[in-house]
């Protein structure tokens, strides 16, 4: 008997100390030594040297050793949709809500990072943003970093040259719809060639040809609950029918470029307008490094908002980025990459991790309210202006719809039959119908 | 007993060289099986499922269903009809090309058959990514050099500039031209040496029976370079079938220049929020593969026939 207790007890004692570990280990979670990161070509955030040096500050004060990869626009989903198949997907990956949360985040392939954000967070971060990132059950798969809202651009010199410039307003950055097709008809019968083009090769850039059409005449393209396509209302079908009128006449439905060859033939100077550009492009056009605002021949580049009636304030697609982490099953590597997210995004090192990326920060503050964020622009006048003109007029950010992939392929595939002189009213309602079917699908 | 004893050491060495034979072997009968075979059998295989990328949930057999979806997807259709236009138009004018030019090069002297035979390879042996670049850049819309050589201050056959790659009429003709300078030459390379090879003597017997060269070629040369001929069709008919990377990196599959194998690669790995798109996919490669098969038999036996 009496010995009987002794392991009795000696059972319950180990039992406790058992149970104490795991509850030790769950909770606290000894992050991983190494972790991979992707990363698309986000403003410096595609520029190894930068990325190198970001990482290595975080490698330095954690411990954690980054590897980094870099993906294009062009293979970068497959790669990850291959690298998910195989089951060696990254640990993180730096992207957009369209991406991470309506796509991989939904199909169940990443950690929600709810847990990341207390009441601070949820007061630091832009409503708006947050409400993107968040899934209809509540979950984060993205952890918010930048965000801006996407624009034109136009050729001041050449404008001027062509006497094109009256139909812009250079101080708030904006030109009514009259005014554009004015300056395009301006700046073909001075040059004698293409001004703009709506290009469509394929889905790369499509945000400046979907915001030209929905801006036209205030169409929509997505209804206000994301789960279908409106781009067939009859005001798109207006604006499309107009666009389709300048054919030749300085605008071309260009079905061999796609947004980064447009913004290589503007930065060129082959063109005049860009629809594909962006404050990170007006800050270092083309990525060239060759000076900020300018083209490869020195030319000033202005940025636009996208044109609109007369009193109507431009609708504008915005842009967010942030990290999200892949579901390894891997606890260590989890907590490591929360590590480096909370580095990147939630720290005294988020204003760098920012800039960097050439965009707007999603948030007031970091780090608990103690480093203001608020004014990281401020020595930056191009920023400043960009802010203030630009980014007020962003609007819903309707990249997150059900069917997202399928209905970019409709609607580069309508514009090239477009381009090609179908119907306009029947060619935009049978890829509208396709994108819708994907919606419904998803 | 040593005459009893031989048969039983030759069977032991038989069987040594044949465990051998199968050593050697075993290497490349690995890959077939690993890169060939089993996915073959997994490709058929997936095509009778709803099979997706990235799928959580269980994969269901449909049957044919996939194969009767394929018949109706006018998407599908286009990219068949395109491939069977890049086939038909590409196979034939390549072994044309490529005879006609070996016809001309190959009684040359070493120097100049080796530099045309180099020039004619050398879109072979060049990546196709640095191939695709320069043709793009040749084709580009606002400062390609067939638009300057063409336009006003050029040649001044056009008014204004075309949109090779952007304009449905012009984009497929400009993915044959590519496709056929990567094509013409390994045929010219074969053709040259199938023409070396050709006995003399018969065609030296037929032009003292007064033979014109025309019937030289077409009786004596033309069937002794039958089975070049034939590899050269079935290689060509195969590769033209298999056109993808010019589509991928110059127009993806826009303008009227899908073909089945971009359309494979479309479905598969960008339709990712599409229900049963790898199911899709796959029969897709299948239908492909019957119809080199089917192809390839047909030449097999028209070149037999022969």
């Amino acid at each position: 008997m009496k010995h009987t207790k002794k392991i009795l007890a000696l059972v319950l004692a180990l039992s406790m100390v058992f149970t104490l570990c795991a509850f030790a280990q769950a909770d606290g979670v000894e992050p991983a030594k190494e972790i991979t990161l992707w990363t698309y070509p986000i403003g410096n955030w595609s520029n190894e040297e930068v990325v190198n040096s970001l990482v290595g500050d975080f490698e330095a004060e954690t411990g954690i050793h980054v590897t980094v990869d870099y993906l294009t626009y062009t293979d970068g989903d497959d790669r990850v949709n291959t690298a998910i198949t195989a089951g060696n997907a990254p640990d993180l990956l730096m992207e957009g809500p369209d991406r991470m949360v309506a796509g991989w985040g939904a199909q169940g392939h990443m950690v929600d990072l709810a847990d990341m954000f207390d009441e601070k967070d949820l007061e630091e971060i832009n409503p708006t943003v947050m409400d993107v990132v968040t899934s209809d059950d509540g979950s984060v798969y993205l952890y918010p970093l930048v965000m801006t809202a996407f624009c034109a651009g136009i050729n001041v010199d050449a404008f001027k040259e062509a006497g094109a410039d009256q139909y812009v307003d250079l101080e708030n950055h904006t030109w009514t719809v009259d005014g554009f097709k004015a300056a395009v008809k301006a700046l073909y019968d001075h040059f004698g060639s293409t001004a703009v083009a709506v290009y469509c090769a394929g889905q790369g850039g499509d945000q400046g040809t979907r915001a030209l059409v929905t801006n036209f005449h205030g169409g929509t393209y997505t209804t206000p609950e994301h789960d279908g396509y409106t781009w067939d209302d009859p005001e798109n079908i207006q604006a499309i029918e107009e666009l389709a009128e300048m054919k030749g006449q300085g605008l071309e439905f260009d079905a061999s470029l796609v947004g980064g060859d447009e913004i290589a033939l503007f930065y060129q100077g082959v063109l005049k307008i860009a629809l594909c550009w962006s404050i990170q492009q007006q800050l270092d056009p083309n990525l060239a490094g060759t000076g900020e605002g300018l083209t490869m021949n020195g030319e000033q580049i202005a940025f636009m908002n996208f044109p609109s009636q007369e009193g109507v304030d431009p609708v504008l697609n915005g842009g967010i980025w942030g990290f999200g982490i892949f579901d390894n099953g891997d606890e260590a590597r989890i907590a490591a990459a929360k590590q480096f997210i909370q580095y990147m995004c939630d720290s005294e090192h988020t204003a760098e991790a920012v800039r960097q990326a050439n965009y707007f920060g999603v948030r007031s503050a970091a780090a608990d309210g103690t480093v203001d964020l608020s004014g990281i622009w401020d020595d930056n006048e191009t920023m400043k202006e960009f802010n203030a003109t630009v980014v007020p007029n962003m609007g819903d950010y309707y990249q997150i719809s059900k069917g997202w992939n399928q209905a970019r392929t409709a609607w580069w595939t309508m514009l090239q039959k477009v381009g090609e002189g179908e119907d306009i009213p029947t060619v935009v309602a049978q890829y509208c119908a396709e994108a819708n079917e994907a919606a419904a699908a998803g | 007993m040593a005459r009893a004893a031989q048969p039983t050491v030759s069977r032991a060495l038989r069987r040594r060289e044949t465990v051998s034979g199968y050593l050697f072997m075993l290497p490349s009968l690995v890959f077939f099986l690993g890169f060939v075979v089993i996915p073959m059998v997994i490709c058929i295989f997936t095509s009778l499922t709803d099979s997706m990328m990235n799928n959580t949930k269980p994969v269901n057999f449909v049957g044919l269903a996939n194969f009767q979806k394929l018949f109706q997807d006018e998407k599908f259709l286009e990219a068949l009809k395109n491939t069977f236009i890049i086939v038909v138009v590409s196979v034939p004018v390549t072994c044309a090309f490529s005879l006609w030019v070996s016809s001309a090069i190959y009684k040359m002297n070493n120097f100049f058959l080796s530099a045309f035979r180099c020039i004619f390879y050398l879109p072979v042996v060049t990546g196709s990514v640095a191939v695709t670049v320069v043709w793009k850049w040749m084709y580009n819309n606002y400062y390609g050099v067939f638009n300057y050589l063409l336009g006003p201050q050029g040649l001044g056959v056009i008014e204004k500039n075309i949109n090779w790659l952007g304009d449905p009429r012009f984009a497929l003709g400009c993915i044959i031209l590519i496709l056929l300078t990567t094509s013409v030459g390994q045929p010219i390379v074969l053709y040259v040496s199938a023409l070396g090879n050709v006995d003399q003597s018969l065609v030296e017997a037929a032009k003292v029976d007064g033979a014109t060269n025309f019937q030289v070629f077409w009786r004596v040369k033309w069937p002794q370079m039958m089975p070049t001929t034939l590899y050269i069709l079935v290689i060509t008919t195969i590769n033209s079938f298999q056109c993808f990377a010019l589509i991928q990196l110059l127009t993806s599959g826009g303008s009227g220049t899908n073909t089945v194998m971009y359309y494979i690669y479309y479905t598969a790995f960008k339709l990712t929020s599409t229900a049963g798109h790898f199911g899709y996919a796959n029969a897709m490669g299948v239908i492909l593969a019957i119809f080199i098969g089917a192809l390839s038999a047909l030449q097999f036996w028209l070149a037999k026939e022969r």
